[in-house]
């Protein structure tokens, strides 16, 4: 066999949590469960197209002028615009003084994507400081670009809190001008956010040091079942950073819309106050152009038919507010399978304490499993999770949250036994 | 406790706005308007009642509506109806749908170049993208990243394939003759002698081809041609990058389209591609789903080699995963409805056919009022585009003086011309091809 050019490309191991997927599949248990991928299951563990959607669906395939011809680059306005009004508030001073610059992306992903290959065409030596722990595809859409990433403190796994100096003084010794990836809501992996006075503290800081923010906004209202309560802190950053630096937003729909494999999310560049209208409308256009190129470089335009349903929702009364009720719906079946679940451990008597489950917001636990209790969870129990002890809770149901607790006690049991020995 | 300065907020944030911010803003320069997008802009605006959209290669019926083809909307109306396949809007995996990858690498290897055997032997690397752009752009970062930074591209060309290039890890690109303006020809001895004369820097380079249709002359090499053309290719050791975003409007027949691919697959005269062949195919214009993002990219790898494809495809996702995770589902359960439902796939060529049917008519029609040879030659003039040759003053001319719109290397998209637009359309050109060709 001849060698090519082609012999030299490295075999890379499958990506974490499709890989899980992959695995989850190929299990012929009955009884298995996926706790891996963040997508929302309903209480018999299946997909759950909202309401909403499928009322926006009828809608759509009802209107005459239905077709699939090309969207803008920069997407559907009916979607950027809708979308901005969700995520800054109907009040918001930026979107009334037209601060914002927004195109449709493929999805949280993309519009990161964006947001790196921007940062790396303009300002490639700015450091890109991520929470640690984060998102596992964070640092690869960002150094795929070139950018150099940097971790900042987060999680305190000794007391499972935030760990609010070890962040604050990252945010000190990080050369002016670095970028900070703020997850808006519901943390992924740890489901641990910052309170309202440590949102304060953190955002005033990253002013002062001059910092850019980029709020990564993936679990909007699905956090609390509240929009607002849930982009408390990018309504906060915009307005402390208003005067100082402009504020960089992705935003999702795959999970609070449940278009996760339709690829629907912006992103948004929120601009500081400028000192005349004449610079305002010239740089939003400069910078529109060039995520244009950006766009048009990799998709073209983005898919339409997700952005429909989405735009079609946001901009009717009638389809938000049972959209609002559908969130509801999610995040307090969340919740309810959260406190289950801690009360099983606390009932099984599990060693070890479980309160964080509770306290814990979004689709995720970071349960505090080791890596060597998840691999026994799926080879005993065929119950997946990603090796980090997180745990989708979307994925618990009443039909086997008690199967999921007792297999957990007993791994953490298994484990705690044999270091005694 | 953390010892920090306190200054007040507003003396911070003047600081910053002298020192960091200005600067961030005044780096950013204007890109230029995407050349054809833009002018779609300039025509929504134009108040004059005859106006013509010519520039985007959309395809419209002959009362110019974009209609969806008989055979996407009983596909759409069995994903509607059918709860199973549309109540899970789900992540599809990094690499798309199973089902999508194996009905189309069946439509494209097996029906399409009659070539079972390439997925019998497992010998190609599949990946679900959005549309054609996509698939360029997932070709362009994998080759850049492993295979070579140079490609060379017909002149003229798509405008966007530049961009994605230049975009997607190529410092710059080699245009290759392909289009004598003088003569309206291919320029065919000039395109051999170009890739003969390229310095060779050590690598295999890239040179990307269109299929057929070529955009935006609508001039296609001749088969004669081709096979000069692609024997070439094969002596310099190139790596053919296929660009097939028309598959079916050359002739009407889907099938017989392909026989580029065919032509670089023959073994006999071309046993083995060292670095593979590199397709990128696009559902946007024989299936009319455009903004629904649907395509695909296919590396056939040089020869059948399991561990190789493994590592290919787990590049493929680490570049996918770094973009945009996973690809849009909507567009492909269609596409995958369509192509595995036999009836529909059936009425599907024939939507196809009559598509094209149509804008041969149209070219016959515009030939009868302006006599112009080349609008009805088929051998070599295909698909959505009639490129007039007009320069920009031109152009401009037929855009201010009639509210005609081409784009400004004057292409002219056939789809929008129809029994209601084509006297006036083709009084317009006749007038403005007397001025001068400045
Ligand atoms: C923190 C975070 N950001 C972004 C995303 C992006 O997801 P998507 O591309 O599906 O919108 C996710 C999804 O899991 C996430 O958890
Ligand atoms: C030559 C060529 N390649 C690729 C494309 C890509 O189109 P899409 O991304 O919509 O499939 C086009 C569309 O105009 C084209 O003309």
């Amino acid at each position: 066999m001849s060698r090519t050019i082609f012999n030299t490309i490295e075999l890379l191991p499958p990506d974490a949590l499709f890989g899980i997927k992959q695995r989850y599949n190929a299990d012929e248990r009955k009884d298995k469960v996926d706790l891996g991928i963040g997508a929302y299951r309903d209480n018999q563990g299946k997909p759950w197209v909202l309401p909403s959607v499928k009322s926006a669906e009828l809608a759509i395939h009802a209107d005459p002028n239905y077709n699939h011809e090309y969207l803008n680059i920069t997407g559907l306005n009916a979607l950027t615009s809708g979308a901005a009004n969700i995520i800054f508030g109907p009040d918001s001073d930026a979107i009334k003084n037209e601060r914002i610059v927004s195109t449709q992306s493929i999805s949280g992903t993309g519009a990161l994507h964006i947001a790196a290959k921007f940062l790396s065409k303009f300002f490639p030596e700015r450091k890109i400081y991520l929470s640690d722990p984060t998102w596992a595809n964070h640092q690869a859409i960002f150094q795929a670009q070139g950018l150099v990433t940097n971790t900042y403190p987060y999680w305190d796994n000794e007391t499972k809190s935030l760990d609010l100096n070890g962040f604050e003084r990252s945010i000190e010794v990080a050369p002016e001008g670095s970028v900070f990836v703020l997850h808006a809501c519901a943390h992924n992996p740890t489901g641990l956010d910052p309170t309202k006075e440590q949102w304060e503290t953190i955002l005033e800081r990253i002013a002062y040091k001059g910092h850019l923010a980029l709020f990564d906004s993936a679990y909007q209202g699905f956090a609390s079942g509240d929009l607002n309560k849930d982009a408390y802190s990018i309504r906060l950053g915009v307005e402390k950073l208003k005067r100082v630096a402009p504020i960089l937003v992705c935003q999702s729909f795959a999970k609070n819309v449940g278009m996760y494999g339709e690829r629907v999310g912006c992103f948004h560049i929120v601009l500081p106050e400028q000192d005349t209208k004449e610079e305002l409308t010239t740089v939003k256009k400069a910078l529109s152009s060039q995520l244009s190129k950006i766009i048009r470089s990799e998709v073209s335009n983005p898919p339409a038919y997700g952005a429909k349903i989405v735009a079609t929702i946001l901009n009717s009364d009638e389809l938000r507010a049972q959209w609002y009720k559908d969130m509801i719906t999610m995040s307090s079946r969340i919740m309810e399978m959260r406190v289950t679940l801690r009360d099983r451990l606390n009932e099984l008597g599990t060693p070890g304490t479980w309160d964080h489950i509770v306290e814990q917001t979004g689709m995720f636990s970071f349960t505090g499993l080791t890596s060597e209790m998840v691999a026994r969870l799926e080879k005993e129990h065929s119950i997946y999770m990603v090796s980090s002890g997180r745990a989708s809770i979307a994925g618990l149901n009443k039909l086997n949250v008690d199967r999921v607790a007792q297999s957990i006690d007993e791994v953490v049991r298994h484990f705690t036994n044999e270091s005694k020995l | 406790m953390l010892l920090i300065r306190h200054r007040s907020l507003a003396e911070t944030a003047k600081i910053i706005h002298q020192r960091s911010f200005t600067s961030l803003v005044e780096k950013v320069p204007l890109a230029p308007a995407d050349k054809i997008l833009g002018l779609t802009a300039f025509y929504n605006r134009d108040p004059n009642p005859k106006k013509i959209n010519l520039t985007v290669g959309v395809y419209q019926d002959a009362w110019g509506k974009v209609t969806t083809f008989p055979s996407v909307a009983k596909s759409q109306k069995l994903i509607d109806n059918d709860l199973l396949l549309n109540k899970n809007l789900s992540y599809l995996p990094i690499t798309g749908c199973k089902d999508f990858e194996t009905n189309v690498m069946n439509f494209l290897f097996k029906e399409s170049m009659h070539h079972p055997e390439l997925i019998e032997q497992d010998r190609i690397s599949f990946i679900q993208t959005l549309s054609g752009t996509g698939a360029v752009a997932i070709a362009a970062s994998f080759l850049s990243t492993f295979i070579t930074n140079e490609i060379s591209v017909p002149n003229y060309s798509w405008a966007n394939h530049t961009n994605i290039f230049t975009k997607n890890g190529f410092p710059s690109v080699d245009y290759y003759p392909y289009y004598d303006r003088k003569t309206g020809q291919i320029d065919f001895q000039n395109w051999i002698n170009h890739l003969k004369n390229l310095p060779f820097l050590g690598k295999p380079r890239g040179i990307l081809l269109h299929a057929s249709c070529h955009n935006p002359t609508g001039l296609d090499p001749t088969r004669q041609q081709w096979e000069k053309i692609i024997d070439t290719i094969y002596e310099l050791k190139m790596i053919p990058v296929i660009d097939m975003a028309y598959q079916g409007l050359e002739t009407g027949n889907l099938i017989e389209d392909a026989h580029l691919l065919r032509l670089c697959l023959n073994t006999d005269k071309y046993p083995h591609w060292n670095n593979g062949i590199f397709l990128c195919q696009s559902f946007a214009k024989n299936m009319g789903l455009y903004g629904e993002r649907v395509g695909s990219l296919s590396i056939v790898l040089p020869e059948a080699d399991s561990q190789l494809k493994e590592r290919v495809n787990s590049q493929l996702k680490r570049i996918v995963r770094g973009i945009y995770s996973s690809p849009p589902g909507y567009g492909s359960r269609i596409a995958n409805v369509l192509l595995s439902t036999p009836n529909l796939k059936k009425q599907w060529f024939k939507d196809v056919k009559s598509m094209v049917e149509r804008l041969q008519s149209v070219r016959l029609a515009m030939f009868e009022r302006l006599n112009w040879p080349d609008l009805i030659n088929k051998e070599s003039n295909h698909g959505m585009f009639y490129f007039t040759r007009f320069s920009e003053g031109q152009v401009n001319e037929l855009r201010t003086k009639y509210g005609i719109y081409l784009t400004l290397d004057g292409r002219l998209s056939l789809s929008g011309v129809n029994n209601y637009n084509v006297d006036y359309l083709c009084e317009a050109l006749q007038n403005v091809s007397k001025l001068a060709r400045a």
